[in-house]
């Protein structure tokens, strides 16, 4: 018994040094996939990220544009939960505007000439995001008032970046 | 003689049409008028479904069945368009209006199924898939700019016919046809409060039903 420990414990040893290295390996790979995946390297992972996001965008707007509209009873409190979780977003979905190889992708809506005109883009995004910190503003007031042409003036912004950037 | 052409409906109708489209441009694309542009819309849809169900059951003027003629027929009335009195839509100008209420209720129709990725989606947009939602939110956009080239020959063949001496807008404005023939039957006229009866039921349930 006492002689086969040191073998023992050297197998055990070489077993838990592989183990280990094998982990570490293992961590790197993971770590330079992760970086890989938040720098948008990957284009269609950097559209589906977009996407997403502005899809989330939407569907805050149009809860909002319902209580505009008066399709839907307006609840102070609601609209401005959902106008600050829309500040939030507002600016995710341009963090993933990464590159000009991205719109290669067949399903991105996103045209080549956002990278053409890229000041212009940045210009239009900033008047986005303005327009949705005024309207989170207007929805303190929790009048409807205040809030429809801020509420507007947030559409219009859309409809400029969509008009000449995203596909038809 | 004064032959009586077109009846209150009809005209009606028309010049409706005229005011809904010019409407229906100014508000397009605008954000600010999308929920009256759906509303114009819809209230066209109901013009054109009442006209087509006038077309078949209303005078006989303006009845599909009179004014639809074979290319044969069209052919022959282009050798000579200048020479012949209608007491109807003259064969080339039927087919321009088979064409513009085609193109119109192909406007109306794919509108409903429209998509502005902000906050408008129409409201049978939901029985479609997302891609069926895209290419008809791109085709009511396309379709648009082909309806205008439509209205653009349509206003240049009255100017044309004008210059040529066959007035056919005032006859659209008071219903009369004024012509030096004497020997024309009257085509038969159904009294236009059936018509304003139709649309009247085309509007609500459409209105009901649309917006």
């Amino acid at each position: 018994m006492k002689n086969t420990q040191p073998a023992r414990s050297l197998t055990v040893r070489v077993l838990l040094a592989s183990m280990a290295g094998l982990t570490l390996l293992t961590g790197a790979a993971v770590g330079i996939n992760t970086a890989q995946a938040s720098a948008f390297t990957n284009a269609s992972d950097a559209v589906e990220y977009r996407q997403k996001t502005f899809s989330l965008i939407r569907e805050n707007f149009q809860y909002m544009a319902s209580m505009v509209r008066g399709e839907r009873d307006f609840d102070a409190e609601m609209f401005k939960t959902r106008a600050n979780t829309l500040y939030h977003l507002s600016h995710v979905p341009f963090e993933a505007f990464t590159g000009a190889g991205e719109n290669a992708t067949a399903n991105s809506d996103a045209l080549p000439v956002i990278w053409e005109n890229w000041s212009d883009f940045e210009a239009k995004r900033d008047t986005f995001q303005a327009a949705v910190k005024e309207l989170v503003a207007a929805a303190e007031s929790e009048n409807m008032r205040e809030i429809r042409p801020k509420f507007m003036d947030t559409a219009r912004s859309c409809q400029q970046c969509h008009q000449g950037y995203r596909a038809d | 003689m004064v032959i009586k052409l077109w009846d209150g409906f009809i005209r009606s109708f028309h010049w409706l049409l005229v005011l809904a489209i010019a409407g229906l441009w100014y508000t397009g694309g605008n954000i600010d008028y999308i929920d009256l542009h759906h509303r114009l819309g819809v209230f066209v849809l109901a013009l054109i479904l009442t006209r087509i169900l006038w077309g078949i059951f209303g005078s006989e003027s303006g009845r599909f069945s009179r004014f639809v003629r074979s290319p044969k027929a069209v052919v022959y009335y282009l050798k000579a368009p200048f020479a012949s009195t209608w007491l109807t839509h003259n064969p080339i100008g039927g087919w321009a209006v088979i064409l513009m209420l085609a193109a119109l209720l192909a406007q109306a129709v794919s509108g409903l199924f429209t998509d502005d990725a902000i906050f408008f989606r129409g409201p049978l947009a939901h029985l479609v898939s997302q891609d069926w939602v895209r290419t008809l939110t791109s085709f009511h956009k396309q379709l648009f700019d082909w309806i205008l080239v439509l209205l653009a020959l349509h206003i240049l063949a009255n100017i044309v016919y004008a210059v040529r001496g066959k007035n056919l807008i005032t006859p659209m404005i008071t219903g009369n046809l004024k012509t030096e023939k004497n020997d024309l039957t009257p085509p038969k006229q159904v009294h236009p409060g059936f018509g304003f009866i139709l649309f009247a039921i085309n509007v609500t349930v459409l209105f009901w039903w649309l917006t």
